[in-house]
């Protein structure tokens, strides 16, 4: 008997793939895939910016625009951006020969982004890969001038790719707990693209028993002003069919698999090690049925990967237009939108950021002097604009000029920490925070206009800040507040000045329950604490928040209705969960207990029995 | 022995108050002649908090249960329960006195006596001391010692006792309807004696009465008694879980309980969802299976560890049979795996009473507690025909060891 090698020769090899991140936030997608360990894909970035390109991870690197933005940004001006391009095309052309699938990266609506990535999408087709883009739409916040430039590059890199896969960042506030620092938010929204190209990759390079081939991919991403719903989740155990599936569909893109009801096309592939059974199959698919409408072409794929050892995954694609996305979302989570405005505010898209805003880096010293003077100046018309916080105002501009030194002090030191390789990766947005805080508090228009470089980002914080003050967002932006406020003395350890100390804890002990005036002394809170890490260590920081986005993403299946109290599970779950150091005792205390409310505690152990288990030890 | 009686057994639950009325004929055959049951208003987690509504359900009931037998009620076997009552363990040492090398009845008096006399806080009542075995000079499993020669006799007891004025209470509530209250039985105790036949008690076994707002257990090894106690934990529980985690209301919550929930953690009934219907204004809810059943069977699983954890080290291990669930909470989808899961025992349901009458009543777990009072007064009949009448909550007479055998 001759035995039938079932896979082996149409098994498309990884040294055939190219994955190219263009623009800054494009090489932030390559690090986390190099991070996450793409083995034998070649990594190349491209950008016009010299410094963002020196710190990125990947071995290969083009620079763009050489001799016409000379190492420094596009400045978000697409047309410099493919100007710029044009002038690197040759050595693009080289690193494009001989490639069976490229994968391009890009983050849109910035300059080098939105004007490279078609070039080069065009640029991979004519050397015959299968140009397949992940791109990132801009926030909402970040202007319509972006937004409609990334709606340009978008309809161009529709018509050049051979398959498109839309992430919105506007969307990717969910990652993450809203008072993760933007740190946090952005890793998890570059980790959740590199899954996706990982998922892609896995379903396109091996074929497997149920065959899943580009044709399939292109199909379920049908490229029409459409935006991706992607959800990959892995799971073992007992139950891991139903937990791969939950997994995925926790995916923020999916909406907990809401928007799915809506799609046309939906590409399912499952993987796992060679005990997966069929009747985990059938049990999985039987579950997303549920999800997904009867009408709707289901894509299916399965494949057996010995790596995949006792574990099963489950990625989910699928695509709707954009139109249908936007009702899909108001129509499914009305609390939704608030909530996902938070974690961006505080800061840019952190790609376009590199692109963008200049960086301060370069001249340290000017930044932080021209700071202070702004803030104390403008603190009297923020309190003027925003109304009900006039009686505050007094109280509180003192505080904000005392407290100014603060960040000038910090600012001398950075420079001396950084340049070494260890904080490739962080610098950048520590470096930007205070600018952005900045911008957001400040909002000076001679500002703007004295750094032309940074016309972009500037309105669009503007919008932001005001963002902020708007009605829909006090009920939960109190509770976050609160939360928010109690972190800074944990992250930043034994360097926090006194001041500092002082000023959080007074914030802490503040019972006044007034939205607005949280939403003040956050600003403020923010200011310093950021400030301050800037100048120390910021790599204490990852452990840690790489562990909370893990534990958010098992987080929150009970919040299916009432959008009320489910704020107060999540809380409770959150204190319990994320940081039991602060707020420990709200265990005991607290809780809801229905029908056995007003009761003793019915104490066992320490725990009381009339609180739900469920919402006691939510892992 | 020669002559029919008539037994009658109250219990007052969380969720309901059901009597019992039965005849023990000659033959010590039972038969049930009736029951009355109302919905209890006023009692939570096995205690009483509303006393005058409490009043109204008990007369209610023995109202139906009189009309339904025929019988005049004149007095009743009570079952108590509730977080208070505690069972202890603990071994009384006689040394026989000089020149009486013979075990006599007076011997057994006082070292019963000595057992008995434990540390118990100075507001609780002793509810049973019931003798687990003797010991006569180290040699141990002595059932009965009266004629033995021995110089020492020791003899282990299981204790149970509660704070005195929450079993008065229950007492008072009675007395007031008026009826007598022949006996306080521990909720536990009385399920026992229908779920468990003598052999199994022998054998060893755990009885988990799961009820409306408390979990019950008592644990034979060896035939007697080696632990029991109470968990303030039941159906109502799982039901506010349910109401807390989905915001269904409660009666919707009890519902959806009773008919989608399932407590065995199996991935293939956690598919899809459970579609609440709307009814006059309160809107149609979709709720997960896979949270409902995982908010049930976190619920049951923590109380089931409770209960796992309060047994004696190494008592479990020596479990012969298995675990017998009853109370109506048991009837919960699911409950059999996930009991077995916890306890890794094999897992019974009661069988069907060796009694007649009316089937369904005996048949359903939720009368096992008033069934087994019943079978309670049976054995205390057969054993100790003299000994009724005297319901003085704490006396020591009541060393009822043939509840150990």
């Amino acid at each position: 008997m001759i035995p039938y090698e079932r896979t082996r020769q149409q098994t498309i090899p990884n040294s055939s793939v190219k994955i190219i991140g263009v623009g800054g936030a494009g090489a932030n997608m390559l690090d986390r895939v190099a991070l996450d360990g793409m083995d034998g894909a070649e990594l190349l970035a491209a950008n016009t910016d010299m410094r963002t390109l020196t710190s990125s991870v990947s071995a290969e690197k083009i620079q763009m625009g050489r001799s016409l933005t000379k190492g420094l940004g596009s400045g978000g001006d697409p047309d410099l951006g493919r100007q710029a391009t044009l002038e690197a095309e040759l050595e693009l052309r080289d690193a494009l020969r001989d490639r069976k699938i490229v994968f391009i990266c890009v983050g849109l609506g910035g300059g080098t982004g939105s004007g490279a990535a078609p070039l080069i999408a065009r640029l991979a087709r004519e050397a015959g890969a299968f140009t397949v883009v992940f791109a990132t739409m801009p926030f909402a916040f970040e202007g319509k001038r972006r937004r409609e430039q990334a709606g340009t590059a978008l309809n161009e890199l529709a018509v050049l790719a051979n398959a498109l896969v839309t992430f919105d960042n506007g969307r990717m506030g969910d990652l993450v707990l809203a008072k993760q620092g933007v740190h946090e938010a952005f890793a998890a929204a570059d980790r959740m693209i590199s899954e996706a190209i990982q998922a892609v990759m896995r379903i396109v390079l091996r074929p497997g028993l149920v065959n899943i081939g580009l044709d399939d991919l292109v199909a379920a991403l049908s490229s029409n002003r459409s935006r991706c719903l992607f959800g990959s989740g892995i799971a073992e155990g007992e139950n891991r069919a139903q937990a791969a599936l939950k997994n995925a569909l926790l995916s923020p893109l999916l909406d907990r698999g809401r928007l799915l009801a809506q799609a046309e096309t939906v590409l399912v592939h499952i993987c796992g090690g060679e005990d997966l059974t069929l009747y985990e199959i059938e049990l999985l698919m039987r579950g997303l049925g549920k999800h997904v409408p009867d009408t709707a072409q289901m894509l299916f794929g399965t494949a057996v990967d010995p790596n995949m050892k006792e574990s099963l995954s489950v990625t989910l694609i699928s695509s709707l237009p954009e139109e249908a996305l936007q009702e899909g979302i108001s129509a499914a989570a009305s609390g939704g939108p608030p909530e996902r405005e938070k974690p961006d505010a505080p800061g840019s898209d952190p790609k376009d950021g590199f692109v963008d805003i200049e960086p301060v880096g370069n001249n340290p010293a000017d930044e932080p002097a021209d700071e202070p003077r702004a803030r104390i100046t403008s603190s009297p018309k923020k309190v003027k604009g925003t109304s009900g916080i006039e009686k505050i105002a007094p109280a509180k501009s003192p505080r904000k000029i005392e407290r100014t030194p603060k960040p000038s002090k910090v600012a001398p030191k950075s420079p001396e920490p950084k340049g070494p390789a260890k904080e490739v990766e962080e610098a950048p947005f520590a470096e930007k925070v205070p600018e952005v805080e900045l911008a957001a508090k400040v909002e000076p228009p001679e500002l703007v206009e004295s750094e032309p470089q940074a016309r972009e980002g500037r309105p669009a914080f503007k919008e932001s800040s005001k963002n902020h003050s708007l009605p829909p967002l006090r009920g939960r932006e109190g509770a976050e507040v609160r939360r928010r406020v109690k972190l800074p003395p944990k992250r930043q350890g034994s360097s926090v000045s006194l001041l500092d100390e002082v000023f959080s804890s007074k914030e802490e002990d503040d019972p006044e329950p007034d939205p607005v005036v949280k939403m003040e002394e956050w600003e403020e809170a923010e200011v310093s604490p950021i400030g301050a890490t800037a100048s120390i260590e910021i790599t204490e920081i990852d452990p840690e928040a790489d562990g909370d986005v893990v534990a958010f993403s098992t987080v929150e299946p009970g919040d299916d209705s009432g959008t009320g109290t489910v704020s107060s599970i999540e809380e409770l779950q959150a204190a319990a969960d994320y940081d039991p150091k602060p707020q420990g005792e709200l265990l005991l205390e607290g809780g809801p207990k229905g029908r056995f409310e007003g009761e003793d505690p019915n104490l066992v152990e320490g725990e009381d029995l009339d609180i739900p288990p469920f919402l006691r030890k939510k892992k | 022995m020669a002559k029919t009686r008539i037994h009658v057994g109250l219990e007052i639950g969380t969720t309901k108050t059901c009597m019992v009325v039965a005849e023990v004929k000659p033959d010590s055959s039972v038969k049930i002649l009736g029951m009355g049951e109302t919905r209890t208003a006023g009692v939570r987690k096995g205690e009483i908090i509303d006393y005058p509504q409490v009043r109204a359900c008990v007369k209610a009931a023995l109202l139906e249960a009189e009309d339904i037998s025929d019988v005049d009620i004149n007095s009743v076997y009570l079952a108590v329960s509730g977080s208070h009552i505690e069972g202890i363990n603990n071994r009384g040492t006689y040394r026989l006195p000089e020149g009486e090398p013979e075990i006599l009845p007076k011997h057994i008096d006082e070292v019963k006596e000595i057992a008995s006399d434990i540390a118990i806080p100075s507001d609780h009542v002793y509810l049973h001391s019931l003798i687990r075995n003797y010991v006569v000079d180290r040699q141990p499993h002595t059932t009965m010692p009266i004629g033995l020669l021995g110089k020492t006799l020791d003899a282990d007891f299981h204790i149970v006792h509660g704070v005195r004025t929450r079993i008065q209470n229950s007492i008072k509530c009675v007395r007031e309807i008026p009826l007598d209250v022949d006996d306080v039985v521990f909720a536990p105790i009385a399920s026992a004696q229908i779920a468990l036949t003598r052999k199994r008690k022998e054998a060893g076994a755990l009885v988990i009465d799961i009820g409306g707002g408390t979990t019950d257990y008592v644990l034979y090894v060896g035939g007697a008694i080696c632990a029991s106690g109470c968990i303030p934990v039941g159906g109502d529980h799982v039901t506010n879980d349910i109401h807390l985690v989905t915001h269904i209301p409660l009666s919707k919550a009890e519902q959806v309980k009773k008919t989608e929930g399932d407590a065995s953690g199996n991935a293939e009934r956690s598919i899809g969802t459970v579609v609440v219907p709307d009814e006059g204004g309160f809107p149609e809810v979709e709720i997960k299976r896979q949270i409902l059943n995982d908010v049930i069977r976190w619920r049951l699983e923590e109380t089931l560890q409770l209960v796992k954890a309060r047994l004696p080290e190494g008592m479990l291990e020596r479990v012969g049979t298995g675990v017998f669930l009853t109370g109506g909470t048991s009837l919960m989808a699911g409950f059999g795996e996930l009991a077995c899961d916890v306890f890794g025992l094999p897992v019974y349901r009661p069988e069907q009473p060796d009694v007649s009458g009316v089937h369904a009543y005996f048949k359903d777990p939720q009368y096992s507690t008033a069934l087994g009072l019943i079978r309670y007064a049976q054995i205390l009949d057969e054993e100790r025909p003299e000994s009724r009448g005297s319901a003085k909550v704490g006396s020591f007479f009541r060393s009822l060891w043939p509840f150990g055998g």
